[in-house]
């Protein structure tokens, strides 16, 4: 017989294919198009709820100031490998940065390369013994150069171009105390350009190092974490107060040039770490925000299970309605796994047609969020879209399908023909 | 067609001689609604014999009618035949094979190759146009789509619907419906077409056309039409009357 052989096999699964979709197709636009357009309007409202949900997750990871630079390539330690995880203490730091950045800047396609390191630090003011107005600041060290980078979302140029305490290692080379700081640091710090302040603490010797204000910035660029004091200091002086200068840490590099070369170059000094390319939202940074991981965590898990129960419910109902066109199928030859194929075709298909409405929904939703939220009471970006969530709904949706599907496959399963036909 | 000695069962023709000549054969064929998952199985425990000791045959080329009352048993002659229901007890055996004997999934493939269903209420996929409708059991079958369609397409235009291919069943009047089904069951060529009742639904003059249609559907053919409706089965050979689940004459 013709469906003894694979030509048959293959035209029999495409002709399934083909009715099911015809007959969905007619379904939506003609004979059935209140329950098609209930079934994918729940999928595509879940879709579009998890897509914005995942946006302002993505948004509240990719938000902090200290991330914030015009590098090319950031070279950023491999998360969850070092022992350094299992007290959550601190996170895994790049060894031998200063030296290894130098490497970096001599490989050819690659302009500068600074590490970076960021240290929360009390400043006092050096005015007089009683000290002046005191504040927690994120430092952030660089070893500038004499372009115009952007690091912190502060300018390097405030600095003196390169890390003279550096000394090749020695960590005795001659201080610049230099200190540039954002709007933020420089009000929380009531600080004026010139002014001295010292570092209060007793982690070190040297905790009595003064910096010197050498310019007060905007955090360009960074308008929604405008709030945030952060300011800019050589590395090696960084280093030096932490106590970094022993292994050379630095919490990243950062490498500008071209952004392949840059990204290789990256890639050969440190072959165990992440490189990461400029390149707008990056979701990666998901799982390294652990609240807005969780928030995305759950949009997921949420969103598969009410979009399943949505799809076998609105499935189950279908194909309850369907149990005569399933009886008819038995009845004209069509085997138990033929008619199932229809079944969960069309379940499928309905999915799927529910992602792709969920992600016009959801990109719309995300707009609107931001939109809405920027014109109230937000002051920054508090949803984005990335080019990831197409993918991501898609599979979303197809998991929750086959979650869904084995529903309306028992309806289908038990269908008695001679009921059906019989009426 | 004849109907068989039912006291003379096992001594008389046995099933694999009469199965050489005949295209349907029910041999001894009782049937107990309420025993397995059919029409009334559900909640059930009462039994209801649906046929007793029914014994027919019908060859290829005959039209055999089956008359009688609602719950006579006809449409469980039609279904037995067609392999949607597997007797309590006795054989039947379609074109030599016997259905009982045969697997679900077995049974299936038989009913594709060999049976062709006309129901009373016409049963066609709403949302399929009438031209997909004619080439569903061709899906089953591995036909290609290019074949399925023309052959849709000749068997509409033989059941005067060539002009009516990409209309929705909703589209069409009842006789047109039923033409759309009769055309659908003669989709993959059956040895074999059962009719229940496929004029029920129709009024005189459209069910004509229909009968009319039935009775053109081939010299080789063996049609089992089951009606209480004497113009139906006046295109009959052959009629069976059935009472109680019981053949009680051979009208022909």
């Amino acid at each position: 017989m013709r469906d003894d052989d694979e030509e048959g096999r293959r035209s029999r699964w495409r002709g399934i294919f083909g009715v099911s979709t015809r007959r969905l197709w007619k379904q939506a636009t003609t004979t059935r198009t209140g329950r098609m357009a209930a079934s994918t309007g729940a999928v595509a409202l879940t879709i579009a709820i998890l897509l914005v949900v995942t946006g302002i997750a993505l948004a509240l990871a990719n938000a902090g100031v200290v991330s914030q630079a015009d590098a090319e390539a950031t070279v950023v330690p491999e998360q969850g490998e070092t022992l350094s995880d299992v007290g959550g203490v601190e996170p895994a730091q790049l060894g031998a940065a200063n030296e290894r950045a130098e490497r970096i800047r001599e490989r050819e396609g690659v302009d500068h390369a600074s590490p970076v390191l960021v240290e929360t630090v009390r400043l006092e003011s050096a005015q007089g013994d009683d000290g002046g107005e005191s504040g927690l600041v994120l430092l952030v060290g660089v070893v500038p150069d004499d372009e115009e980078r952007s690091v912190a979302g502060l300018p390097t140029t405030g600095l003196e171009p390169g890390d003279p305490h550096y000394a090749g290692g020695s960590y005795d080379g001659p201080r610049t105390g230099e200190l540039v700081l954002s709007d933020a640091a420089a009000e929380r710090l009531d600080a004026a350009e010139d002014e001295e302040f010292r570092v209060v603490g007793n982690r070190t010797a040297t905790d009595r190092t003064t910096f010197g204000v050498a310019e007060i910035d905007a955090a360009a660029g960074n308008e929604r974490d405008a709030d945030v004091p952060v300011a800019l200091v050589h590395l090696s002086e960084l280093q030096s107060i932490s106590g970094a200068s022993a292994g050379e840490l630095a919490d990243r590099v950062l490498v500008w040039g071209d952004a392949d070369a840059a990204a290789t170059a990256g890639e050969d000094a440190y072959p165990n770490a992440t490189v990461e390319t400029a390149g707008g939202t990056d979701p990666s940074q998901l799982f390294d925000d652990g609240l807005a991981f969780a928030t995305s965590l759950i949009a997921l898990v949420v969103g598969v299970a009410i979009c399943a129960a949505f799809v076998a419910t609105t499935m189950g109902i279908t194909v309850n309605e369907d149990r005569r066109m399933l009886a008819v199928l038995e009845a004209i030859g069509f085997p138990t796994h033929s008619r199932l194929a229809v079944v969960g075709v069309s379940t499928l298909l309905t999915t799927l047609l529910g992602a792709v409405l969920g992600i016009a929904g959801g990109v719309l939703g995300v707009l609107a969020v931001d939109a809405v939220a920027g014109a109230t009471v937000a002051s920054r970006t508090v949803a984005v879209v990335h080019p990831l969530f197409v993918p991501y709904a898609f599979a979303v949706a197809f998991v929750s399908g086959l979650v869904a599907v084995p529903y309306p496959l028992v309806v289908a399963a038990r269908t008695n023909v001679l009921a059906e036909v019989g009426r | 067609m004849k109907i068989l000695d039912r006291s003379g069962r096992g001594q008389s023709a046995s099933p694999d001689e009469g199965a050489s000549t005949a295209a349907v054969r029910l041999d001894d064929v009782t049937h107990e609604y309420g025993t397995d998952s059919g029409r009334f199985g559900s909640g059930n425990d009462r039994t209801l014999t649906a046929l007793r000791d029914v014994s027919l045959e019908v060859q290829p080329g005959t039209i055999v009618g089956l008359k009688g009352p609602s719950g006579s048993g006809k449409s469980t002659i039609l279904h037995a035949v067609s392999g949607l229901l597997v007797p309590t007890s006795g054989s039947v055996d379609l074109l030599g094979t016997d259905l009982t004997a045969l697997s679900d999934r077995e049974r299936v493939r038989v009913r594709r190759e060999h049976v062709g269903i006309v129901f009373q209420r016409f049963h066609l996929l709403p949302s399929l146009t009438a031209r997909a409708n004619v080439a569903l059991p061709l899906v089953q079958a591995g036909v290609p789509r290019t074949e399925r369609r023309e052959r849709a397409e000749h068997l509409l235009e033989q059941v005067g619907l060539g002009d009516r291919t990409t209309h929705l069943p909703g589209e069409l009047s009842g006789g047109e419906r039923q033409r759309v089904a009769i055309a659908r069951s003669l989709s993959t060529d059956p040895d074999v077409i059962v009719a229940d009742e496929p004029t029920g639904e129709l009024d005189t003059a459209t069910g004509a056309e229909v009968l009319e249609l039935l009775t053109s559907l081939g010299d080789d053919r063996a049609v089992l039409v089951a009606s209480h409706d004497s113009p139906t089965l006046s295109i009959a050979d052959d009629v069976v009357r059935l009472r109680d689940g019981m053949v009680i004459e051979d009208a022909g």
